[in-house]
């Protein structure tokens, strides 16, 4: 089967189960709203009852508050950072959580979704996702440990004696592009282990990764081709976003269009998200292991 | 004594002839006390400079004086037991420390220094330390001695031989390939002071350079394929074909440094800047009024622009040039006109770490293929190093002792350019090197907003007025010297009025124009310009290290008691106001409409511990609920004072510095304090951080 005919195929399952899409926004947003919610206070305790946060209203006066406010929370640095950084942490397990929600849900076409049935994937799946996970961990050591450094070494070599700043700029951009497509080939190969794990029901992480060596190896271009395409949607979908952003007025309650189109594209993101897995997931069923 | 006597009768004669200054040039005031003639052959192949340097100079103090001190900054990067080296080494700031890698150190070695009668020095060379903390191998300093004292009015003529290994490109010098830029690199004598001997400091790696004025006559021969550009005015370039090479011969008179620069990429512009096109009379009308000087006075001069420039850059030779103008204009029309004919700007060699840097009458900038035109970029950077011709150039400050001078005062002053020529430009952003601008929404600030954000964070590590070297690391240098004397300025200027301020400058331009003036003359500009006496503002901002913090501590409206419990004399007789009766006076008087009366109190407060002094006052503002406002002063000496008022209306907020003078207070936030919250602008910056937080979870989900 053609990736575009897998495309519209994984498009259609997603659009079956926007719910879960919802359910990942809604985690997203908490999230984030943990996060910032000391942000929030501090912003307010400082310039609540400032003339300054009339300002910021205005959007005027940026680097006046931002500099006060930098200077003033310099003492609580180390708290923020790592209020920041746990719910990030634990954020990424939850995504562990919900991938398997994610993935059961689209594994069974027929039945419908609820919360408490994708939540049920979510449990069901959890502990073979966090194996994956782990072994994942070794592959982005390998990647990025190993393979990224030498490509980056490489280049490092190529513009040693450049004579203009060209090279440097092919090279940098290169080396970013580079990386995104040896990111895009790890997530992608344990992408298609957590969906085999889920289309065999098996608890053999392992063994899973190992099988999808060769299951990949032969379908690679194919399977690869297919993950581009909707990373490519991803891409546009985010300069669409960027650009809209820019002629989007802020003042008054045009503010509030702002705060739904960012909402918006997070959802695209969840949804984008979940295109990823479909499309995947129709890729193992439309191609099963002889 | 005969020999000397008929060797001091020629020189004077050569000297008469080197200081003269020629009919028609706008250098009213004869300021160069040497001569220099250098012959300087480049050696492509070993990067090595050969050269040979005549100094004549004249001794103008009233001391007699036995030795002379040079400079040799070459030698910065002879080894790492340098100065400059050993200082990048204990950096604490690291990544503005420097490595040199093996096979590119530079050095200079003096060949051979002799009296024009053939008199040796040599014998005499010793290197000098005297900076603290010590670094003894350090060779960036010499002295050799005189045979016999040079007496007030007399004069000394050296020969010198010397050659210079270039560093490969490092600290503001050096080459990559066949690109060169060449600062600070022949034996170059110190800054005699009466009375307090030679000041000639070693080559530090936080710290920049002082030298006396002289007339420069530069020879640079250079493989024929290269283009050159130099401090002054090409006067000759003579091909020699034998040796495939081309002799550049460069002269200026009245500046105190020579750089140059060879690359056979360059691509070579030259414009002129016509005094007349650039500027209206309106424009001198306007600058006439406000500084109270005649529009004659204030007319600019016609100033040949040369840009040399990388190829790959090209496309933006009219932002180049365009940027210039603005700067010799604004700088002109402010602060004096630019006295040169001719002024260099280079796009500086790849990789020779030469950029943004100053030199008199040349320049380095810096730019890069993809620059987004909302970005102030290069033209920030063109502003401000030519400002530099003006406070380093002409009012030639010591940059190792007091940097700000230079530093500071220009930083403030390309704020005022740029603001002027270009409004304010926009935060840059850029993924590998490729700008996006275009693409997202950035915020734009003007030059004073960023330099106090970068300044407030620095207060308590060091005084704006310390020696270079001696800052706690080069953070703090650079965030002092720049930025918070930037900020200091921006606030005396507020404090004075713009027109007193920039007649302040003028007048302290003008008046030390191809001298060394030091912080204290230009405190007593400030204090004799303004007509105050503006000391205590440098004594508290300047040279300590305190943090100026002004803010409202409470405000409360609360109303007026009419009826109070007690007993009360009332026609003779003792009456008592009970609950009860209060509550009925209450109920009578409400039913009457009589308006209520409030007591507003606001206690300001000193937070941090500079003060204000002099006639210095601190405006307090309360705006009230019904509209009106009341305006108190205070002297803010003390720690605290509580403002009370009896008004009709509850307030609404109150704010001291409402007209925004002390742009140097460390926490604008409490300079006004509403008595009831508002959170629009909180949430709206809550609502981009929490949407950044979004996409960045989104990111790290990525990994599952």
């Amino acid at each position: 089967m053609g990736i575009f005919r897998l495309f519209e195929l994984g498009f259609q399952t997603v659009n079956k189960r926007i719910k879960v899409a919802f359910f990942l926004w809604v985690v997203n947003l908490l999230f984030s709203v943990v996060v910032i919610a000391p942000l929030y206070f501090l912003l307010q305790k400082e310039f609540s009852r400032s003339l300054l946060g009339d300002q910021m209203a205005k959007g005027n006066d940026f680097l006046i508050w931002l500099g006060d406010f930098i200077y003033k929370s310099r003492d609580i640095y180390p708290a923020l950072f790592g209020w920041i950084l746990v719910p990030m942490v634990l954020y990424l397990i939850f995504n562990i959580f919900l991938d398997g929600g994610v993935i059961g849900r689209i594994a069974v076409p027929a039945e419908q979704t609820n919360l408490s049935s994708f939540l049920s994937d979510c449990g069901k799946y959890f502990f073979r996702f966090f194996r994956v996970f782990v072994i994942s961990a070794i592959g982005y050591i390998i990647f990025f440990g190993v393979a990224f450094r030498l490509i980056s070494a490489a280049f490092r070599l190529w513009t040693e004696n450049a004579s203009t700043e060209w090279p440097l700029i092919f090279a940098s951009n290169l080396n970013f592009l580079i990386a995104v497509l040896l990111f895009s080939l790890v997530r992608m190969f344990f992408d298609y282990v957590k969906i085999r794990l889920v289309v065999e029901d098996s608890n053999k992480a392992v063994r899973a990764t190992l099988i999808n060596f060769s299951y990949i190896g032969k379908r690679f271009l194919r399977a690869w081709s297919l993950y581009l395409l909707i990373g490519f949607l991803v891409v546009i979908l985010f300069i669409i976003c960027i650009l809209v952003h820019r002629i989007l007025p802020e003042a008054g309650v045009f503010f509030l269009l702002v705060l739904l189109w960012q909402q918006l594209y997070i959802f695209s993101r969840m949804w984008t998200k979940m295109l990823f897995f479909s499309t995947e997931y129709h890729f193992v069923i439309n191609h099963p292991r002889p | 004594m005969k020999q000397k006597k008929v060797m001091r009768v020629l020189s004077s004669c050569v000297l008469m002839l080197a200081l003269s200054v020629p009919n028609g040039t706008a250098l009213q005031d004869k300021a160069s006390i040497l001569k220099f003639e250098i012959w300087v052959d480049l050696d492509d192949q070993n990067k090595m400079l050969n050269g040979k340097e005549d100094i004549v100079w004249i001794n103008k103090t009233s001391d007699a004086i036995t030795d002379m001190w040079f400079h040799l900054y070459y030698n910065a990067f002879k080894n790492e037991r340098s100065t400059m080296l050993q200082e990048s080494k204990e950096e604490s700031f690291g990544p503005l420390g420097m490595k040199v890698e093996d096979g590119e150190w530079g050095w200079i070695d003096v060949v051979s220094i002799k009296l024009a009668d053939g008199r040796d020095l040599k014998p005499s060379l010793e290197f000098i330390r005297q900076d603290e903390p010590l670094h003894p191998w350090d060779q960036t300093v010499m002295r050799v001695l005189f045979p016999e004292p040079i007496t007030p009015g007399e004069y000394v003529h050296l020969q010198i031989e010397f050659q210079s290994k270039i560093p490969r490109g490092l600290q503001r010098t050096g080459y990559y390939k066949n690109s060169y830029f060449i600062a600070q690199w022949f034996p170059k004598p110190g800054v005699y002071e009466e009375g307090r001997g030679w000041n000639c400091h070693e080559y530090h790696l936080s710290s920049e350079f002082y030298a006396d004025f002289a007339d420069f006559t530069v020879h640079i021969t250079v493989p024929e394929n290269f283009v050159v550009g130099a401090s002054g005015k090409q006067i000759r370039a003579l091909a020699n074909e034998s040796e495939e090479t081309v002799t550049y011969t460069f002269h200026q008179e009245d500046i105190h440094d020579f750089a140059w620069t060879a690359d056979p990429d360059f691509i070579k512009v030259e414009r002129d800047f016509i005094a007349e096109k650039e500027v209206s009379p309106e424009e001198y009308e306007e600058v006439s009024r406000s500084l109270w000087i005649p529009a004659e006075e204030i007319k600019l001069n016609n100033v040949k622009m040369i840009l040399l420039i990388r190829k790959e850059h090209k496309n933006q030779i009219n932002r180049h040039f365009q940027a210039l103008k603005s700067a010799i204009k604004y700088y002109g029309l402010w602060y004096g006109p630019y006295p040169y004919e001719t002024v260099t700007m280079v796009d500086p060699p790849f990789r020779t770490g030469s950029g943004g840097m100053e030199y008199p009458t040349l320049f380095t900038a810096g730019t890069s293929i993809l620059r987004s035109k909302d970005v102030l970029s290069p033209e920030s950077v063109i502003v401000h190093e030519f400002g530099h011709g003006y406070w380093y150039g002409l009012c030639a400050n010591n940059e190792f002792e007091e940097a700000w001078l230079d530093e500071g005062i220009n930083t403030y002053s390309t704020g005022k350019v740029l603001a002027q020529a270009y409004g304010p430009g926009a935060f840059p952003i850029s993924l590998n090197r490729i700008p996006l601008n275009r693409f997202v929404k950035m915020p734009t600030y003007y030059d004073y907003d960023f330099d106090r954000a970068a300044s407030i964070h620095i207060v308590e590590l060091d005084p704006i007025i310390t020696f270079s070297w001696k800052f706690y690391n080069r953070g703090s240098y650079g965030l002092n010297v720049y930025f918070r004397a930037s900020t200091c300025l921006n606030t005396l200027e507020r404090l004075v009025g713009q027109d007193t301020m920039m007649k302040i400058l003028r007048t302290f331009q003008m008046r030390f124009r191809f001298k060394h003036p030091k912080t204290e003359d230009f405190i007593d500009v400030v204090s004799e310009v303004s007509g105050r006496d503006l000391t205590w503002f440098f004594g508290e901002l300047f040279f300590k290290t305190l943090n100026f913090d002004y803010g409202i501590s409470s405000l409360t409206s609360k109303e007026k008691e009419e009826f109070v419990r007690g007993v009360f004399d009332q026609d003779g007789k003792k009456e008592e106001l009970t609950k009860k009766k209060i509550r009925k006076l209450k109920a009578e008087k409400k039913d009457s409409n009589t308006q209520n009366i409030y007591f507003t109190n606001v206690v300001v407060r000193r937070f941090g511990e500079a003060k204000l002094g002099g006639d210095a006052t601190l405006k307090l503002k309360i705006v009230f609920e019904d509209g009106t406002e009341e305006i108190r002063l205070w002297r803010g000496r003390e720690r605290w004072r509580k403002f009370r008022f009896e008004k009709m209306s509850k307030a609404s907020f109150a704010q001291i510095d409402p007209d925004d003078i002390w742009l140097i207070d460390s926490n604008i936030a409490n300079n006004s304090l509403k008595r009831k919250p508002f959170r629009n602008g909180i949430w709206k910056v809550t609502s981009h951080l929490f949407y950044f937080m979004q996409n960045v979870l989104q990111l790290v989900s990525g990994l599952s």
